[in-house]
């Protein structure tokens, strides 16, 4: 589990981070959105302890060590896949990971087990004696989860983990963190809302430092449901019709756009829609729901602009 | 110690295998091979001499100044740089460590390059007496300078993300320690003041003081308290970039 209170972080007169607050569950996969210098890799490199939290945090807790405290013992809680992944190419994959398997503090006895353990686990083994230089990106990031997982951490932080990847290598790669859901707490930094949409249990938008949306999956989709348009074409509609649909239970607000209306709602309204057509004998041309999407609600949340 | 230790043997493995390190080692072997040829005729056979010869001459220090700036040049720079150091870090080791470890790997490479040159010393005193007590207080003297301007030279990696302007920083550090011993030319110092010249001059170290054979403990001291010195300040500098 991971708690954070009023964590701020700054660089120089910036503001990266101003005060944010949210929790991860244990065991549950956590999608962490924003906008480009929203402030997402500054909050995984404090979790990392790369970076020091500014004076006034109040909670940094990472599955029960104080983070603040306690950092080398937090760290070791931590697997850390980064956006920038630099292996060393002169290195076989088996070299490299025995010599961060020792830098994790991984007994000595252990060592070899614990790289087939990884390597197993992301389905690298075959790779062990090849030289990272020789490497395609799909197995380079495949090693660096083999290293976010060696001593066996209870967080695992990926940060932009399928950037460079084919779409068939994104797929192996979602159904490797599918995988580790049930053993890790694991926060993914994407910009890839679909794949945090199949993937994640938990969403956390973060826009200019600040969290703009914290919620799970149960309350993000409702959000979701909730915030569609319904689109009404009526054969001779008049005035009349948008009133009539204005006084539908549910409805936000009616615009037209010249051909039909615009529904915005709560709620599913087709049945009630097509009750009222029935009603008021109206001719249906066209009855349509388009439901939100999570790109659509990181649109609305994150703002028009691109910070710096 | 176990990771401090790993990390440098993956650092020196890192360095054997690097093209530029190869270059330094070819370049170094050839010009020091043909320093001892031409020290040999300068000293016109003299086994006793030579070792004073090799070990102060111009060619030695310009090899002293340039040499663990360059090996050093890429250890904390190129890893800044690349993003390696922040990999590295979500380990749990710490800072000290890190410093530690690539001084380590650094050192042990300097130190490789002149060890290359003992099969030359073993086939000389095949044919000539060699003093290798001499030779061994050099080599000590090469060890103790070594350290502090391969230390200098982490400094200096930590500093910036350029190894270019890291290697220059080194090199001015390690001149400043070089040209000391030039003051005494310049004007005409006090007897304490000499003493001061005298005790942090690395020329008079090696040159007047290790390749006669004369090892005095403060040499040895003074030299250990600058490198710690060094890889205490590189370590406040790593440890800078987190706030």
């Amino acid at each position: 589990m991971i708690e954070v209170e009023k964590l701020s972080r700054s660089y120089g007169n910036r503001k990266a981070l101003d005060s944010i607050s949210f929790q991860v569950p244990a065991g549950s996969v956590t999608g962490f959105l924003g906008p480009n210098g929203a402030g997402k890799t500054t909050t995984l490199r404090v979790l990392t302890s790369w970076l020091l939290p500014d004076p006034g945090t109040e909670k940094l807790w990472v599955s029960g060590v104080d983070l603040l405290r306690q950092p080398q013992l937090a760290c070791r809680k931590v697997g850390a896949l980064l956006e920038q992944l630099p292996l060393p190419g002169e290195l076989r994959v088996c070299e490299f990971l025995q010599s961060r398997a020792v830098l994790k503090g991984v007994s000595g006895n252990r060592i070899s087990s614990e790289v087939e353990r990884v390597l197993g686990e992301v389905d690298a083994t075959e790779s062990s004696r090849r030289g990272i230089g020789t490497l395609s990106q799909g197995y380079r990031q495949r090693i660096g989860l083999a290293d976010a997982l060696l001593g066996d951490p209870p967080v695992l932080l990926l940060d932009e983990p399928t950037r460079g990847l084919d779409p068939r290598q994104v797929a192996l790669f979602r159904e490797l963190i599918d995988r580790l859901r049930h053993q890790h707490t694991i926060i993914l930094s994407s910009h890839v809302l679909g794949e945090v949409e199949q993937i994640c249990d938990r969403v956390c938008m973060i826009s200019e430092g600040q969290i703009c949306l914290d919620e799970d999956r149960e309350a993000w989709t409702r959000r979701l449901e909730s915030s569609g348009t319904t689109r009404v074409e009526v054969v001779d509609g008049s005035k009349e019709v948008a009133a009539g649909l204005a006084s539908l239970e549910g409805v936000c607000e009616v615009l037209t756009d010249g051909a039909g209306w615009i529904l915005h709602a709560d709620r599913d309204l087709r049945s009630a829609i097509g009750e009222l057509a029935r009603q008021r004998k109206w001719a249906l041309s066209d009855l349509r729901t388009d439901r939100a999407t999570l790109e659509s609600l990181f649109l609305q949340l994150t703002g028009p602009g691109e910070t710096s | 110690m176990i990771r401090v230790a790993s990390l440098a043997r993956r650092d020196l493995l890192t360095l054997f295998v690097s093209p530029v390190a190869w270059t330094i080692a070819f370049v170094f072997l050839l010009v020091m091979g043909m320093t001892f040829h031409l020290s040999l005729l300068s000293v016109g056979g003299d086994l006793q001499q030579l070792v004073a010869a090799i070990y102060g001459g111009y060619v030695f220090w310009f090899m002293m100044l340039v040499l663990p700036p360059l090996i050093s040049m890429r250890t904390l720079a190129e890893e800044r740089r690349s993003g390696s150091l922040e990999m590295l870090v979500t380990t749990g080791i710490s800072d000290a460590m890190v410093i530690t470890a690539k001084w380590i790997s650094t050192w042990c490479f300097f130190m490789f390059l002149w060890l290359c040159l003992l099969p030359l010393w073993a086939l000389l005193s095949s044919v000539g007496q060699v003093d290798f007590g001499v030779l061994l207080s050099s080599y000590l003297g090469v060890a103790l300078v070594g350290a502090g301007f391969c230390a200098a030279g982490i400094l200096a990696s930590s500093l910036t993300s350029h190894p270019l302007a890291s290697a220059g920083f080194a090199m001015a550090i390690n001149l400043v320690l070089f040209l000391v011993e030039w003051l005494r030319f310049l004007y005409q110092p006090g007897d304490l003041e000499l003493r001061w010249i005298e005790h942090f001059s690395a020329v008079h170290h090696i040159g007047s003081e290790l390749t006669r054979g004369i090892v005095d403990l403060r040499v040895p001291i003074w030299w250990v308290s600058f490198t710690i010195l060094m890889l205490f300040i590189a370590t406040k500098v790593l440890e800078r970039r987190r706030w």
